[in-house]
């Protein structure tokens, strides 16, 4: 199906989100949206999925105006969209959230009746045309963010859509499912659907896309056939070209963190760490495959998740089995991969928030002048684009990341963080890893995650490889190839792991 | 400018929602068979005189009180359906202060004793309920019912066992105190100054807290969203229990006050639902604190007014339940509407 | 979004669950809005020679008992009286009314013209001495109580307050002589509300009756009269508070009690009996203050006795229109000549259809002999459970006597406290 914007414009209260956005997608192509954060592609693309209504402008599907109005008119106008953050019912099973959305009498696979049987089978043909593997009684809080998403995409499939859209779809996912993803992508534009394709990275655009658009603060600055050179593109989505810091050497003769005959047991996982020492002021990256047990590392080292047995050691202090409020006492920091349920309150400003975090151990009055003078200095500090007021929701993903940063502590120890720059565009994860290494030349020590394994070697000193919750031994990366870790990330470790049954 | 707008649209829509909820509290009314202006102009005459404007006020003081305790609690994510037995705590725990003390020290000490025990009594009554709610994982609004039943047993048992009167158990409740300790009343009527204060005194300070301390400030994010709050540092299960403290105590000085300041006695039915009636006021007025003291007058005024009905118009004074329910479900209504909008 | 329209859910959710509970089933009149719009007139319209009299009644004004009973006074006493206009509220309890007191719906009522208010219970005797205080010209009549009682224990000098109570301790012996005259089995049960001096003086009475049929009509040793009382705890069932009065009812009808009296305000003394009696016992009941009490199991009832206020509230309202009121503890007296006459008697009996021609004969012979003063019941040698005396040999009963007795009589099975 063929889509026409025409002059779309979209305000919340002052901010012009979409100012006079007009584009086309051909039927059978693939179509990026490239642009910074807050740039309104969030925005725009939920205007054409009917989440959000417009404030002017048409949108023209094959020559025909269409009347889109909520997610539902829109299903029906053959469009669907899998959001930034996913809107499915986690307590259900994935054959329930397959389900979920039918509208009884549209077909007659649908009635008020669960046609149980017929949508097993439809689930279970359209999955393994993919090369999607999904279980289908498993309940949905159980899969990896890139499992949620292949159901959603036959979920919307089987609802009849022609027409997807993907809200920045590659943050969160390991690489083999992206890979599965772009091929799943390519299919459905051959067998002529079309695709909209949100991102900010750049290499995704080039090896996907037909055509692509780059926003600017609401509004479009430009359009490019693929292929195009990337600095082109960089160049029109932030008006310069870029240059991606070096890692400096930061690590120092001090020992920051100390693991001593870890065992950490879930009921899907077991971590043994026998022994693992971290200098102070080093970048350790934990790659590997998503659900492997780099969260429960991190989880671990925050106190957010007590170790079955062992020791935790940090700065010279024994810190196992103390609480969390010890652990924020001792300097550690941790950053959730998921913003708006473990980092981020719901409701509450930025403003809030800064008050909130000053509000650890203290306990009378709030200062509400002086905070507002805190907050509005790290929002120019972090470039959020956002005022004190602003609730953190309202705010753009990339920018919900950057608040996250601002909250961070100092002085900070050790800080541990999923996915750091997920959802920020090129040039602010630049401008993020300055800071952080800024951070670790004053001593701090990082663990990150991320599924952008080019970030984990540009960025760590050492790197641990998990799979299938074995950890290897730390590597160092100059030592380290693409393809090394690619082998390892698939669960194969030449000198053994960190456990100590191997 | 954008908070501008917001306002305006915020009024706009309360206005609204005010002149709907209106209209259908009229066509309940015909369809009860009475005339929606005989019912206005009783419910108006039902509070015109300085004996009703009184009862008014004397209503008033619970109902604020309870209201306030209502904002801690629903500030932190709670719907505290235990604030009935938690008054009812707060006045049990007066009378039972009030039954020891009256005879042997100065009234004046005797009153003071009493509401510390009621706030002593509801807080721990709270108490209750949250740590059920923290440790015992029980859904608040289950532990909260159970407890209102509990309470609400605990009353029957003293009115009709140890505490009876002198011969003749009765619904009528406990003997009446001496009336040395029976709050002052303004003239010879029934509103007492020192309930007021002390329901004013609650606004200001739940005002003042929630808006204007960290702890109001964890309250609301605890509420909003546990997990991050946690992990932002907060210590969220103790906010919990604090703010299940402080609602009760709240609640207990209502209680006491409906025991000091309106029966003389304890009764079984002390709390006379205005607990339920201050969750409804809390519903109604979301985030507004300040809204709480208009809201809960007209509240006030309509129960106190309601009372006509039955006197002359021969309808139920139970129509006054039905106007304030339809009113909270509309403006309920409202802000959903706006919210998927 | 998502989460907030959640929210919203619970709320409602909530909010249903708060109004069932705000709107607790009180037993509600759907007549009355038409029915009696007419005899509650308007304070608007009154013309000046209307006296109006406030009623505040602790229960339903149609609860087929004690309130309606009062209601009805009024209807009687705007008949004899064309010129008495009744403005009345119902149900004026803590739980029907929460949060509304008896002298509050006084206040409303004398702002709306009453000059003279009737409280109907012992529960707002509070109320109805406040009112008396706080409104000096207005003279109140609290229906039961004592204090006016210049003789009485609980005196206060109260110069507008009268109390009404009606002799019923005759309608009780009525009651009692009906039970013992039909037993087969000699054992009488009495299912009894809470104990009070009143509950007190009515199981006495009730026992009195009995005990004087019994050795006298029946011609039987009072060793083998076997009379018991069970106290569930109040006037009606409260699960987990009081005993539940339906199972009490039963244990006496299947433990050999083959007459049964009751004295609470709810009907299980008749319908268990009922299903006793259709399971082949041969069972019978008395009912109380419900005229009609007989029809909830005809055959097997054997009469009810009542109260009659009508012409007592005549009487006391008639003094105070013009002015004569005075405080004064009335104690409505049945009138022998015919208990049920309704202009003159204020404790009737009506006759149930299980009681025998004979039996009725032998029971209007008692009646006649009580009205005459040839047989007087409070007369010693009478002894209290615990042994002592109440009455002496010879002695008679002093009204004070009678009104507060600390135990019941010796003879009765059941607790005094
Ligand atoms: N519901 C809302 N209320 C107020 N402002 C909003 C709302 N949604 C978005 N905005 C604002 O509109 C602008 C565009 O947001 P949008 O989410 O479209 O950005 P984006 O291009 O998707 O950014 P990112 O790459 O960070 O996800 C931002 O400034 C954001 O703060
Ligand atoms: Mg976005």
């Amino acid at each position: 199906m063929k889509i026409e914007l025409r002059n779309i414009t979209k305000r919340f209260g002052n901010v012009l989100a979409n100012d006079d956005v007009s584009v086309t997608v051909e039927a059978g192509t693939i179509h990026g949206i490239l642009g910074e954060n807050g740039a309104g592609k969030s925005t725009l693309v939920k205007i054409i999925s009917g989440f959000i209504g417009r404030d002017r402008g048409t949108i023209i599907l094959d020559e025909k105006p269409g009347e889109i109005k909520t997610p539902a008119a829109a299903i029906r106008a053959g469009i669907g969209m899998l959001h930034q953050d996913p809107l499915d019912f986690p307590t259900l099973s994935v054959l329930d959230n397959f389900m979920i959305g039918r509208e009884g009498g549209k077909d007659k696979t649908s009635s008020i009746v669960l046609p149980k049987k017929l949508a097993t089978k439809e689930l279970k043909y359209l999955a393994s045309d993919f090369n999607f593997s999904l279980d289908v009684n498993e309940i949905l809080g159980n899969l990896t963010v890139g499992e949620r998403q292949q159901l959603e995409i036959l979920r919307l499939l089987s609802l009849g859509v022609n027409t997807l859209i993907f809200d920045e779809p590659t943050t969160g996912i390991s690489a083999s499912q992206k890979d599965a993803l772009f091929a799943a992508m390519r299919k459905l534009a051959d067998s002529g659907k079309s695709l909209i394709f949100v991102s900010h990275k750049l290499e995704d655009v080039a090896v996907l896309c037909d055509r692509v658009t780059v926003m600017r603060q609401g509004k479009v600055v430009g359009e490019a056939e693929i292929p195009c050179p990337e600095n082109r593109l960089v160049e029109m989505m932030f008006g310069r070209e870029l240059a991606s810091p070096n890692k400096p050497k930061t690590a120092t003769a001090e020992v920051a963190l100390q693991l001593h005959n870890i065992i950490l047991k879930t009921d899907r996982l077991t971590i043994e760490i026998e022994k693992l020492t971290i200098q102070s002021g080093e970048v350790i990256g934990l790659a590997g495959l998503e659900g492997s047990g780099q969260r429960l590392l991190l989880l671990m080292c925050a106190g957010l998740l007590p170790a079955t047995s062992g020791n935790l050691i940090i700065n010279g202090q024994d810190m196992t089995n103390q609480t969390y409020q010890n652990y924020l006492k001792a300097g550690v920091g941790f950053l959730p991969a998921d913003r708006l349920k473990e980092g981020l309150v719901n409701g509450l400003t930025i403003q809030d928030h800064v008050a909130l975090r000053q509000s650890i151990g203290r306990r009378s009055f709030v200062n509400w002048k002086e905070t507002l003078t805190v907050t509005k200095d790290k929002i120019s500090l972090f470039n959020i684009r956002g005022k004190a007021d602003s609730k953190v929701e309202r705010l753009s993903g990339g920018n919900q990341q950057r608040t996250q940063l601002a909250l961070l502590p100092i002085p900070l120890n050790l800080l541990l963080m999923e996915h750091p720059t997920r959802g920020l565009d090129i040039e602010s994860a630049i401008w993020v890893w300055q800071q952080l290494i800024a951070r670790c030349q004053t001593g701090t020590t990082i663990l990150f995650t991320s599924s952008d394994l080019d970030e984990i070697v540009q960025y760590s000193d050492r790197i641990l490889v998990f799979s299938g919750g074995n950890v290897s031994a730390p590597i160092d990366t100059k030592e380290l190839t693409v393809n090394k870790l690619g082998q390892m990330i698939g669960g194969k470790f030449e000198d053994g792991g960190l456990g100590t049954g191997d | 400018m954008e908070n501008n707008q917001l306002k305006i649209k915020d009024y706009s829509l309360r206005f609204g929602t005010l002149i709907l909820t209106f209209l259908f509290i009229t066509l309940i009314i015909f369809l009860a068979g009475a005339s929606p202006k005989e019912v206005f102009v009783a419910l108006w005459q039902g509070i015109s005189s300085a004996d009703q404007f009184a009862r008014v006020l004397s209503t008033l003081a619970p109902l604020l009180l309870c209201a306030c305790g209502l904002v801690f609690t629903f500030m932190a994510g709670l719907y505290n359906l235990g604030i009935e037995g938690q008054i009812i705590m707060g006045a049990i725990a007066t009378t039972f202060a009030l039954r020891i003390f009256q005879d042997i020290i100065p009234s004046y000490l005797a009153i003071l004793l009493g509401i510390i025990f009621g706030i002593a009594g509801g807080a721990l009554w709270g108490l209750f309920a949250g740590v059920l709610n923290v440790y015992g994982k029980v859904n608040e609004i289950f532990a909260g019912l159970g407890l209102n039943f509990v309470a609400q047993g605990l009353t029957l048992y003293l009115v009709f066992g140890p505490w009876k009167r002198p011969g003749v158990a009765s619904m009528s409740g406990t003997e009446q105190f001496k009336e040395t300790v029976w709050l002052p009343t303004i003239g010879n009527t029934e509103a007492s100054p020192i309930a007021l204060i002390l329901a004013v005194l609650g606004l200001v300070v739940t005002a003042i807290v929630i808006r204007g301390t960290y702890f109001g400030l964890q309250l609301r994010a605890v509420g909003q969203n546990l997990r991050a709050s946690y992990v932002l540092g907060i210590p969220a299960y103790s906010r919990i229990l604090g703010a299940f403290a402080i609602c009760g105590a709240l609640g207990g000085i209502a209680g006491s006050l409906q025991v000091l300041a309106v029966f003389h006695r304890l009764i079984p039915n002390i709390s006379s639902n205005l607990g339920f009636l201050a969750l409804l006021i809390g519903m109604l007025v979301g985030n507004g604190i300040l809204w709480i003291l208009p809201v809960a007058f007209f509240f006030s005024a309509l129960n106190v007014g309601s009372l006509q009905l039955p006197l002359s118009l021969q309808l139920e004074s139970s129509l006054a339940g039905v106007i304030q329910g339809s009113l909270v479900l509309f403006v309920l209504l409202a802000r959903a509407f706006n919210n998927i909008k | 979004m998502k989460l907030n329209n959640f929210k919203y859910f619970g709320w409602v959710a909530v909010l249903g669950l708060i109004l069932t509970a705000c709107n607790n089933p009180a037993p509600t009149n759907t007549q009355s809005g038409t029915q009696n719009t007419q005899t509650a007139t308007p304070a608007s319209s009154q013309p000046t020679d209307k006296f109006t009299v406030g009623l505040v009644l602790v229960g339903p004004k149609n609860d087929a008992g004690w309130s309606q009973a009062h209601y009805e006074a009024m209807q009687y006493v705007i008949k004899k009286q064309p010129n008495v206009a009744l403005e009345y509220v119902d149900k004026v309890n803590p739980s029907d009314r929460p949060n509304v007191k008896g002298s509050q719906v006084a206040d409303d009522l004398i702002a709306k013209g009453a000059k003279l208010v009737i409280f109907n219970s012992d529960d707002l005797k509070d109320d109805a001495f406040e009112t008396a205080k706080k409104h000096p010209n207005i003279p109140v009549i609290h229906a039961t109580g004592d204090y006016s009682w210049k003789e009485g224990k609980n005196f206060k000098n109260q110069q507008n307050l009268v109390n009404i109570m009606p002799q019923m301790e005759y309608g009780r012996m009525i009651t009692g002589c009906a039970a013992a005259l039909s037993t087969q089995t000699g054992k009488i049960g009495f299912l009894a509300p809470l104990i009070n001096d009143e509950t007190r003086r009515l199981v006495s009475a009730a026992y009195l009756g009995s005990k004087y049929c019994w050795e006298n009509y029946r011609k039987k040793d009072i060793k083998d009269l076997n009379f018991k009382v069970t106290w569930i705890g109040f006037w009606f069932n409260i699960p987990g508070v009081t005993l539940d009065p339906t199972k009490v009812a039963d244990d006496f009808y299947n433990s050999g009690y083959d007459v049964v009296m009751t004295g609470i305000d709810t009907p299980e003394a008749a319908v268990q009996g009922k299903k006793a009696a259709e399971a082949g016992k041969q069972v019978k009941f008395l009912h109380y203050t419900l005229k009609t009490g007989c029809d909830l199991a005809p055959d097997i009832c054997l009469g009810v006795p009542i109260y009659n206020w009508g012409p007592l509230y005549l009487d006391t309202i008639r003094k105070a229109e013009s002015g004569q009121i005075k405080p004064e503890f009335i104690l409505g007296k049945p009138d022998w000549s015919n208990i049920n006459n309704p202009d003159t008697s204020a404790v009737g009996f009506v006759f149930g259809k299980a009681l025998t021609e004979e039996n009725k004969k032998t029971l209007e012979q008692f009646i006649k002999s009580l009205g005459d003063g040839s047989i007087n019941l409070y007369q010693g040698l009478l002894k209290f459970q615990d042994g002592t005396d109440f009455l002496k040999a010879g002695e008679k009963a002093t009204p004070q006597q009678i009104w507060y007795m600390p135990q019941l009589i010796q003879g009765i099975e059941g607790k005094s406290k």
